[in-house]
């Protein structure tokens, strides 16, 4: 059978951009995106701050390989494939522990944490040595690791671009994020993982809708608006969740960008920057890199979605969120709250409250996103998945290159649209998409 | 402080009529079971053993107030909530409850948790997990100072909320 080609379901032509929704439900899709995607592509596995003790580890997959990553006993973080040379047993013993010493619980077989066989069970007397050569004792690493701010990214592709080339100009949009503490960045403890009952580039195209904000999240914005009516008055703004960006957009500013390589950043301004925990390093952070970041990185809440499942959110609170394809309807999401090192006690406090208030499944907002792109999912399975997504939405408003925002922070977006409720950042994603899987 | 019969009938009664209220969907009279300053705190999962221990430095999955229970109402009550519309129909069974006081106004109670959750259009989410009540005694009976749910579930099928845990 000869396989429909990527294009067929990208309608992108001069003032036409459409998806045909056949790409969300088309399982022989969903097959060679394991392939073409996520089997070439750099794919996010961790944050440093989870492997600072040699040994520590965190399991991890890639498309749907298990694999993981490992600071070894020389203080370097690898990534291995999580299957043992001798018969393939996966080695590690969950999801994240310390193992200085990998031994595998099927034969017996034993690694170090940098990835050379200790041990061969009966090597003296059942093995010839041409044999072991053969086989190959030590741990296979996956082709490549990079880390980039602390993100830790891998690819079982050896013939990949650098990651540094990878995030192009999505690294901006990151580095707002590693910069906010001179002394780094941490991940939380007490992470979740969650299903969704459908493809996972519905979370890459819902991880940058600003359009669905004002109606599926305007839930979470009058509730926590409600609660603090009942909330007596602290005195402290970082408490208080601001829910005017929801509710009132057209007094702030906000906006969306094509940063190149199916990387998408969708912003909007603060209604009230004081409520942000990263406020009180301001004067810090304007010294340091100067007001006009320091606004981007304070003033203005921003999601950077990375091609093809990652994202940093730094809008109600700091996530990073990861989606996992499972099947062609099904996706798993891990999220992490990551926060800046020696941030104050109150400041780390009400930026975990936010978090738990947006970001979790047990959250007033991230079930509705699931909900929502569950719903999305089963009605795309319409007439056979034929029908097609228009993203016309702010078409008339897009510019080529950079806006003033965007140019204020050093950025160079491909194109640019003012106001966060236009569809044109995802053209960055299904042009990757298609290109990928069609190949050049 | 030791295991205390009556103590512990009593205590099963109050946890036997909150379930009840959830399974009704009587959030107001719930709600009346929590005293003023009360905590609901389900501590999120760390690792493979884990869980969170310290709210203001961990990620729980929900930490509230009693403003927070109430904005929970609302987002449940309100119809403008995706995944609460329609919502799951529950049945709460409670079980092993053990109490001890040590004579003062405060007691401890622990118990075992299952809620079996139905929806038309979602396969039934079976949850499980642990209770940690301290109840406080006052002229009109025992209310509800703070609860602690340990949600078992590490990998999460459909949505969390105060009423399907
Ligand atoms: S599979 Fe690991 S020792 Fe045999
Ligand atoms: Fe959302």
């Amino acid at each position: 059978m000869t396989e429909t080609p990527a294009r067929s379901f990208v309608d992108d032509r001069p003032g036409v951009f459409r998806v045909r929704r056949g790409a969300f439900v088309e399982p022989a899709l969903f097959e060679r995106e394991l392939e073409r995607i996520f089997g070439r592509c750099w794919n996010y596995l961790c944050h440093e701050s989870q492997l600072r003790e040699r040994g520590r580890y965190v399991r991890g997959t890639i498309g749907r390989f298990p694999v993981f990553a490992i600071r070894g006993l020389d203080g370097e973080i690898r990534c291995f494939h999580d299957s043992c040379p001798h018969r393939g047993s996966m080695l590690t013993r969950g999801r994240s522990g310390v193992q200085p010493t990998i031994t595998c619980r099927y034969h017996g077989w034993a690694f170090n944490a940098d990835g050379k066989c200790i041990r061969v069970r009966n090597r003296d007397t059942g093995y010839d040595r041409e044999a072991l050569a053969r086989l190959g004792t030590d741990l296979k690493p996956v082709a490549r690791l990079a880390a980039y701010r602390g993100f830790v990214f891998a690819c079982l592709d050896p013939e990949v671009e650098d990651l540094e080339t990878f995030l192009g100009g999505a690294r901006p949009f990151i580095d707002l994020m590693a910069d906010q503490s001179e002394q780094g960045m941490e991940v939380l403890k007490g992470e979740s993982t969650y299903v969704m009952r459908a493809n996972w580039k519905l979370q890459t195209e819902n991880s940058t809708d600003g359009y669905h904000v004002a109606t599926v999240h305007r839930n979470f914005a009058h509730a926590v608006r409600q609660r603090e009516t009942l909330t007596r008055e602290t005195g402290d703004a970082r408490a208080r969740t601001e829910a005017s960006r929801i509710l009132d957009l057209e007094s702030i500013r906000s906006g969306g960008y094509d940063a190149g390589n199916g990387h998408m950043i969708n912003w909007s301004d603060r209604g009230s920057p004081e409520s942000a925990p990263l406020n009180e390093a301001r004067e810090a952070l304007v010294a340091r890199f100067g007001p006009g970041k320091a606004r981007w990185m304070i003033d203005r809440g921003r999601t950077v979605t990375i091609f093809p499942n990652f994202f940093l959110n730094d809008v109600a609170s700091t996530c990073i969120r990861l989606w996992r394809p499972v099947a062609v309807d099904l996706t798993e999401i891990d999220t992490w709250c990551l926060a800046p090192v020696g941030e104050s006690a109150e400041a780390r406090r009400a930026r975990i409250r936010k978090y738990e208030d947006f970001f979790l499944p047990s959250s007033l907002a991230v079930p509705d996103d699931v909900r929502a792109m569950e719903v999305a999912h089963a009605g795309s399975l319409a007439a056979g998945g034929a029908g097609w997504n228009d993203l016309a939405l702010g078409r008339a408003t897009m510019i080529e290159g950079a806006d003033d925002a965007a140019r204020e922070l050093g950025a160079a977006p491909l194109h640019s649209n003012p106001g966060r409720e236009s569809e044109t950042p995802f053209y960055a994603f299904w042009r990757e998409w298609r290109r990928r899987m069609d190949g050049p | 402080m030791s295991f205390d019969a009556a103590l512990t009938a009593e205590a099963a009664d109050l946890l036997y009529r909150e379930a009840g209220h959830l399974d009704r969907r009587e959030w107001e009279a719930w709600l009346a079971l929590y005293a003023e300053d009360a905590v609901f705190w389900a501590p999120a999962i760390v690792g493979d053993e884990g869980f969170s221990e310290d709210p203001d430095n961990d990620v729980s999955l929900i930490y509230l107030d009693r403003a927070g229970l109430e904005a929970r109402i609302f987002r449940i009550e309100g119809g403008d909530s995706f995944a609460s519309t329609p919502l799951p129909h529950t049945a709460h069974l409670v079980s092993n409850v053990r109490a001890v006081g040590a004579g003062g106004p405060e007691i401890e109670v622990s118990a075992t948790w299952l809620v079996n959750s139905f929806r038309r259009t979602d396969p039934p989410i079976l949850r499980a997990g642990r209770y940690a009540y301290t109840l406080r005694r006052s002229a009109s009976g025992l209310t509800i100072a703070r609860k602690t749910v340990h949600v078992l579930d590490d990998r999460i099928v459909g949505p969390i909320d105060i009423f399907n845990i």
